[in-house]
């Protein structure tokens, strides 16, 4: 299994071509069957990886275009193990709880070909490898959106796709212009992550590259103000589209500023921590206010997914191992955690078919286990210790403390704005008196539905009490990229404080 | 012994399992049994540790399992029985497995029987977690899964639906949890941020380490940190102005009310003083604040249990005007007094509680005291109880508030703060008036209640055996306060009146007991005979703000709850759609616009374009030129 | 003495006749005969400065174009018949069927 890389990310593309020759009829079997195999073979990965070594395993290296330096060279660390390892259980996840009716093959191709994007994503260490996976990503969601969608999909896909292409073009022009430096420097082409890394810029150059990489990352994290997008495309979405939407892609951007901005600029991205944790605290509470206005149960997660990427966000620059381990931890959190709120908007909406608060009440009564896995997916949300929620953002807040005391609690507020919200949807749709008659016809969850919650309760509650195996290897990896990033800060203010913000115990 | 710190601990856990296994499953009185067995199986644990503990001397210390390890945070899930924990295990498995037992009972008729078992266990569960862990992060899991479960419980007949605040003031069960869950999620944010601080200043979260590094930390860290701990502890034990929650977490069922809102979850608060005791007893201004918070809370509360109508409110107010002298002798520095107060205020606060249910469930639910009066008749053994209560309450001697309450007045003379000794004194004064307010409008005088067509009875025969320990502790408990002066000073400081105050002791206790028993005799001339209200008293300005709790919640509502729906609404549709959303749609606008605007140059005419070609040509040319010319 | 400027500036002076041709006409004729002077002016400055410089290459080029515009001529005048044929006029205003 030495291309086990190669395998987990070209595997599902090509069982999925292979998927137009299957009966219609089989075509969720298969699709969940190949759903299963890739995430058995993501597990085999982790069993297999070396979790006491910082560095890249797995590695492949083959030119693609030798005369400019594209190569295909993948490999997989601590950092980018389990988003390989959350995608492929989502996209099982999100298979088998599908309940989309209407040309289930197109969508169980679609969808096969949009885990090889993701997976591509983030296993991706060369600069055009990445952005190939990177765009190709938004063709399958906008087809997603597109077809399977609500009234409004066409102006949400458009927007969705226009948006965040706009963004990417702009990070293209950066990634072109370090190669390019690379070239005037070296002498050879290359666009490989791990030769870009050994790059100095000057703070200038440092500074609107980090830039041009900001707005491609940025937009799809989505960082305010560039997060209108998201409501529309997760309000349109099928609930597939907005499990892997949420879930996945969201990472993807985190993902980029953790392994391009921060090791590639590391004097940049301490300079711009103020502007980033202002962003991400607008992001906490704004977005948090917003989402308690809502009235669409799908839009109130939709807001809550991005104000939890502003504690990840917050968390990547806090510069400390912390931070950023946290960080990392959050985004499988968030990602397993508002994957299953939107599936659970997905059942009731299957029975109802609206997501409207107003029209709930009372279904606690009427579905017992339904409010129950509901209720155990929003304290995951709101961060109840021995959930897996608290672990990452305990740890971000935690991290940043030691950047700034104050901006941290502007955060912190995170976990009363969130309980805010989150409580006031359990209590508007759970509590209270069944006011509309139709709903005490409702049934709760099936077996099916259930099947697919178990894992995800089950993961929240493991990881939220033994995070240990997941947090030690990313803690490696990280430890290393800011031990890297500390030898490589060319301002002393960087050196400075990237040393300081390490150090648990400061001298008087 | 490690194994007996085990099972204390993890006996609810396993109860609240198998009661959440029959959750959705109609109404097993087994389950109950089972549950209630568990429990007394966790007191009997911690019983024998404590006599461990006790006889030994030496502390039980366990590590379980790493849970969050990151560069150099390392926290582990280590569970430690010493003196201070041992204490609050025992008092909190025994009024637990009381409280079980009294549920079997008082549940009775619920259809959710099973889940309310299970909420109650992992109510405990979580309790012991906070009370043993050995780290501050560990009692940050307690603390924050004792305020699920009172979500959880407080909101246990989610199914009522909201009403007005004039009709119920609490709105609606579920109502009340929500304001439970985010105000103590407001103070859970102080607790967090002083974690943070100790962190980032000793290294780590181990109590041990913590404490030990407390000699070379700065005093500006210190204070930080005391301060932060204390917000949380203003939270989670209701303290103002973070205390309206308590007496609306009433809605939740009467046991849930005697064991998580008067005997357990709402001490945490000191306790999380006492424990981190010296971190605040370096921290003068802090204690100080928390003593002088702690005095206003006791006088505060207790003014507005005076005029309140409502059984369980009063008492809810009761609690928390027994929290501010809890705090306000961890303020001044007599920790083990303030524990001692505690355990003896668990015993004595949750009978009345229990006692309080058995009426409620008599009345049909009715919670009215105006509405009650002369049950006596039909429950002498409710009324024994509620009446030995409320005099261990108001201070009675030889009973258990006798002891620990006369303790924290006579400290507050000890300190020479002597405007917190008289509002000390004065509140046990009007302690000892609204619980016999209480007693003699719900027990003596004309029966009220006929006029409703209500028809009293006593609760079950092995409700009111269960109840009897509770009852017995509440007269004995004061008897043991040299004896656990002596166990507890192995770890917390003792603390020693002057000798001034030794020769005054007479007089202090002296006066204190004049005070409450002519607030008992007060209670009696104006409630026994029977309800005689009057028009002018109840128009009166400070009968108005009193029975309106201060308009403080309706102050809250006016200028909390309702503006930020408001401010939400106002982002939402008017920022997020109109300004930021805008912007992104404008930018596309004006691309499709300017498309569209100059489609117009493609006329289809050859001529136009052989001109716009020619213009473009010189157009480059005419650039080509400049910038050689320039460049 | 008739220098290369002379022949510069009479190249030019056709390129303008042929450029202000192309700009006014209307007649798609006109319009050929215009390109057809300004292939022309390219090809006496070619000429002109494949002399001054003593390099084939230029005299080369002005071959070129003659022939490429005798082939142009050639399918373009087809083409001019069939539009006639098809529209019954050449007059370019009328011609729109490509307007946006």
């Amino acid at each position: 299994m030495s291309f086990i890389l190669s395998i987990l990310i070209f595997f599902p593309v090509v069982a999925g071509i292979l998927g137009f020759i299957v009966e219609k009829g089989s075509a969720r079997v298969y699709g969940i069957s190949i759903a299963a195999i890739e995430f058995i073979l993501s597990l085999w990965l982790w069993m297999n990886f070396d979790s006491t070594s910082a560095s890249m395993q797995f590695v492949e290296f083959f030119p693609i275009v030798k005369d400019f330096g594209i190569n295909y060279y993948v490999g997989v660390d601590g950092i980018s193990l389990f988003l390989v390892v959350m995608t492929t259980l989502m996209t099982l996840i999100g298979m088998t709880s599908m309940t989309i009716k209407t040309e289930i093959k197109n969508m169980v191709v679609t969808l096969l070909f949009l885990e090889m994007t993701m997976v591509g994503v983030f296993l991706a260490l060369d600069a055009i490898v990445f952005y190939f996976f990177w765009e190709l990503s938004l063709v399958p969601m906008l087809y997603i959106i597109g077809a399977w969608g609500g009234p409004l999909r066409v102006y949400a896909s458009i927007k969705f796709f226009l948006y965040t292409f706009t963004g990417s073009l702009i990070m293209l022009v950066g990634m072109l212009f370090v190669a390019y430096s690379f070239y005037s420097i070296t002498g050879v082409w290359s666009f490989a992550l791990t030769d870009w890394y050994a790059l100095k810029f000057d703070l200038n150059y440092q500074f609107w590259l980090f830039l041009a990489f900001f707005v491609g990352f940025a937009i799809k994290v989505p960082m305010f103000p560039f997060h209108t997008w998201l409501p529309y495309a997760h309000g349109q979405a099928p609930t597939i589209g907005s499990v892997i939407l949420a879930a996945v892609l969201l990472k993807m951007g985190t993902y980029g500023f953790v392994r391009f901005s921060l090791p590639m600029f590391p004097d940049a991205s301490v300079m711009m921590i103020l502007p980033i944790a202002i962003i991400s605290i607008i992001m906490i509470i704004y977005t948090a206010m917003v989402a308690y206005a809502q009235e669409d149960m799908k839009q109130v997660i939709a807001y809550s997914s991005v104000s939890h990427m502003g504690i990840i966000m917050l968390g990547i620059f806090a510069m400390n191992s912390q931070g950023i381990t946290g960080s990392i931890f959050q985004m499988l959190s968030h990602g397993i955690v508002s994957g299953a709120l939107f599936m659970l908007v997905g059942v009731i909406y299957d029975r109802t078919h609206t997501k409207i608060m107003s029209n709930f009440g009372g279904l606690a009564t009427i579905m017992p286990k339904y409010a129950l896995v509901f209720g155990i997916m929003l304290m995951a949300s709101v961060g109840l210790p021995l959930t897996i929620g608290f672990v990452g953002e305990f740890l971000v807040l935690i991290g940043f403390y030691k950047v700034s005391p104050i901006l941290t609690i502007l955060a912190g507020t995170s976990i009363i704005v969130g309980a805010i919200y989150m409580l006031s949807v359990y209590k508007k749709s759970f509590f209270g008196e069944v006011t509309n008659e139709e709903n005490k016809k409702l049934k709760d969850l099936n077996a099916k539905e259930l099947w697919s919650f178990i894992p995800l309760v089950a993961i929240v509650i493991w990881l939220g009490i033994y995070p240990k195996p997941v947090l030690t290897p990313i803690d490696n990896s990280v430890q290393a990229m800011l031990s890297f990033m500390k030898e490589k800060a060319i301002t002393p203010e960087a050196k400075n404080m990237i040393i300081a913000t390490q150090a648990a115990k400061e001298a008087k | 012994m490690e194994n007996l710190v085990y099972i204390a601990l993890f006996a609810p856990l396993v109860s609240s399992l198998f009661a959440g296994l029959f959750a959705m499953s109609p109404r097993k009185t087994f389950v109950g049994v089972v549950s209630s067995l568990l429990l007394f199986i966790s007191f009997i644990s911690s019983a024998v540790l404590g006599y461990h503990i006790a006889t030994t001397g030496a502390n039980v210390h366990v590590t379980m399992m790493d849970w969050i390890s990151v560069a150099d945070l390392h926290i582990p899930f280590g569970f430690i029985a010493d003196h201070v924990s041992v204490t609050m295990m025992v008092v909190v498995s025994l009024v637990s497995t009381i409280v079980h037992i009294y549920s079997i009972g008082y549940m009775d008729h619920d259809k959710s029987f099973n889940r309310f078992f299970s909420y109650l266990s992992a109510f405990v569960f979580s309790m012991l977690v906070l009370v043993m862990s050995d780290n501050f992060a560990g009692l940050f899991i307690g603390w924050e899964g004792v305020g699920v479960c009172s979500w959880l419980l407080i909101g246990f007949w989610y199914h009522k639906p909201d009403v007005s605040r004039e009709e119920n003031p609490s709105i609606s069960p579920s109502w009340a949890a929500n304001e439970a869950f985010i105000m103590n999620r407001i103070a859970d944010l102080g607790m967090l941020v002083g974690l943070f601080i100790i962190f980032w200043s000793t290294g780590s979260l181990q109590y041990d380490v913590v404490f030990s590094q407390i000699p070379n930390l700065a005093p500006a860290v210190l204070t930080a940190a005391a301060m932060a701990l204390f917000i949380g502890a203003m939270g989670k034990s209701a303290q103002f102005p973070l205390h309206t929650w308590l007496t609306d977490a009433m809605e939740g069922p009467t046991p849930v009310s005697a064991l998580i809102h008067a005997a357990t979850m709402v001490t945490a608060g000191v306790f999380l003083v006492i424990r981190a005791n010296p971190i605040f007893s370096v921290t003068p201004e802090v204690s100080y604040f928390i003593a002088a918070l702690g005095t206003f809370v006791a006088f505060f509360a207790a003014s507005m249990a005076l005029v309140n109508r409502d059984l369980k409110r009063i008492i809810a107010f009761s609690t928390l005007s027994q929290l501010g002298y809890m705090f306000a002798a961890a303020g001044l520095g007599a920790y083990w007094i303030a524990l001692f107060h505690l355990a003896a205020h668990a015993f004595f606060k949750a009978l009345l509680f229990l006692g309080a249910g058995n009426v409620m469930h008599a009345m049909h639910g009715e919670l009215d005291i105006f509405k009650m009066g002369g049950l006596k008749k039909q429950m002498r053994w409710t009324y024994a109880y509620m009446g030995l209560a409320s005099l261990a309450l108001a201070g009675i001697p030889p009973l258990a508030g006798f002891f620990s309450k006369d303790a924290i007045i006579e400290t507050a003379f000890n300190e020479g703060t002597l405007i917190l000794w008289a509002m000390l004194v004065i509140t046990a004064g009007m302690t000892a008036f609204y619980s016999f307010r209480q007693v003699f409008l719900t027990f003596l005088g004309d029966e009220r209640y006929k006029e409703f067509g209500i028809h009293p009875h006593e609760m079950y025969g092995f409700v009111l055996i269960a109840m009897s320990p509770l009852a017995i502790l509440a007269v004995i408990a004061g008897f043991f306060r040299d004896w656990f002066n002596s166990f507890i000073i192995h770890l917390l400081p003792n603390y020693e009146m002057s000798e001034n105050t030794h020769h005054l002791a007479l007089i202090l206790g002296a006066i204190v007991l004049v005070v409450a028993v002519s607030g008992i005799i007060l209670a009696y001339k104006k409630y026994a005979k029977g309800l005689k209200r009057s028009e002018k008293t109840e128009n009166g300005l400070i009968y108005k703000l009193l029975i309106n709790q201060y308009y403080i919640p309706k102050i809250y509502e006016a200028l909390i709850t309702k503006p930020y729906a408001e401010i939400s609404k106002l982002m939402w549709t008017k920022v997020d759609m109109r300004i930021v959303d805008a912007t992104v749609d404008g930018i596309a606008k004006f691309i499709y616009k300017s498309g569209d605007g100059s489609r117009k140059m493609q006329t289809g005419n050859l001529s136009n374009y052989l001109n716009w070609m020619a213009g473009g040509a010189l157009a480059l040319l005419f650039i080509a030129v400049a910038s050689s010319v320039i460049g | 003495m008739i220098g290369l400027n002379h022949y510069l500036i009479v190249a030019g002076l056709l390129f303008a006749i042929g450029l202000i041709g192309v700009i006014r006409r209307r007649n798609l004729l006109m319009l050929f005969f215009a390109t057809e002077i300004m292939l022309n002016a390219a090809n006496v400055a070619f000429a002109a400065i494949s002399h001054y410089y003593n390099d084939l290459s230029g005299q080369m080029f002005a071959f070129f174009i003659i022939a490429i515009a005798a082939s142009e001529v050639a399918i373009g005048l087809g083409l001019l018949i069939l539009i006639y044929k098809k529209q019954g006029t050449l007059d370019l205003d009328d011609l729109a069927s490509m307007k946006g």
